[in-house]
């Protein structure tokens, strides 16, 4: 349901949009479903910011998670930058 | 009637007012029209053609863009609007030779994350979108931090450590009402102190601030801590952001 929420909030379909909303909303509250509102669009901003400034992983944190990187292929979507 | 917590309310309302202020090296003006161009690129049919290709180097041609700007500026508004996750240095570096500057380009982007994240929050809440901001008179102050040096990002930043007392409290100055430590994502934006508090000011009400981030032992939001960052989680994967 949230990640429906986030998304349709992402993409182009008003009426899926309208109808995830509605069931945040009706399943955990109108005030769950502004939070959560509040966090996609945050983090559609922030997301924007790192890609745009070429900042790194934190050293402690790429060595945290290299395995899980390693496994998802995850440092192959480097490749793709231009 | 949607109802929206006060404290949301009022750090979008001053992000949204802020932007037609004056800033550092845009004037106000020039920041309503980032803003506005950050709009419009969602319509572009270049961006269109690029996010569909391969690579967005394989296509060539001009942006649907409103004429107001720089053309270096529109092709960073609409690359980092429409297709941020495969920005690369090599970009960055053609948009600083074209004349942008390092200071424009990190106020600018600074804009453009604002705007997004207000518009994809009231589209996502069910709310019509905000009339852009009115552009107030003056000049930019254009000051640059002393400290500030290249390492992290690609262009330079403002390290807490090589903060002096002419810059403003960007880190965890004590006492201070920022609470901001070592995360590179928070000294993105410090090469423009006031864009940088500019973003953060209104995305921790947004998200949470960095101490209630790990305080797992109360909840600050309607949303408990694990669905904020499945929503964070998600969004990063949508955005193809590596970060």
């Amino acid at each position: 349901m949230l990640i429906a929420f986030a998304d349709r909030a992402l993409g182009d379909d008003a009426t899926a949009l309208a109808a995830a909303r509605d069931s945040v909303a009706a399943r955990l509250g109108p005030a769950a479903m502004i939070d959560a509102a509040a966090v996609i669009a945050g983090f559609d901003g922030i997301t924007r910011i790192a890609d745009a400034t070429g900042i790194p992983l934190e050293p402690p944190k790429a060595e945290a998670v290299a395995d899980l990187r390693a496994t998802l292929g995850l440092d192959r979507f480097l490749d793709a930058k231009s | 009637m949607t109802s929206i917590r006060s404290d949301l309310a009022s750090a979008q309302a001053d992000a949204w007012d802020a932007i037609g202020a004056p800033g550092t090296w845009w004037s106000g003006a020039e920041r309503v029209a980032i803003a506005a161009e950050t709009r419009h690129a969602t319509g572009c049919r270049l961006c269109a053609a690029r996010k569909a290709a391969l690579s967005p180097s394989m296509v060539a041609g001009d942006h649907d863009s409103l004429g107001v700007l720089p053309a270096s500026a529109i092709e960073a508004i609409h690359r980092i609007r429409t297709d941020p996750g495969r920005l690369g240095h090599a970009w960055y570096r053609g948009l600083i030779e074209a004349g942008l500057g390092e200071e424009r380009y990190v106020e600018l982007v600074s804009v453009i994350a604002v705007t997004v994240a207000i518009d994809t929050f009231r589209r996502a809440a069910g709310l019509a979108p905000w009339p852009l901001p009115h552009a107030q008179a003056g000049e930019p102050s254009r000051r640059r931090p002393a400290g500030a040096k290249p390492g992290v990002a690609w262009m330079a930043t403002l390290l807490p450590d090589d903060c002096s007392a002419e810059d403003p409290d960007l880190y965890q100055a004590d006492p201070g009402p920022r609470r901001r430590g070592g995360g590179y994502v928070h000294h993105a934006l410090s090469l423009v102190p006031r864009s940088m508090m500019h973003w953060w000011d209104m995305f921790e009400v947004m998200y949470l601030p960095s101490a209630a981030m790990r305080d797992f032992g109360r909840e600050y939001r309607a949303v408990s801590h694990a669905q904020i960052e499945l929503l964070a989680s998600r969004v990063a994967a949508l955005n193809q952001c590596v970060y």
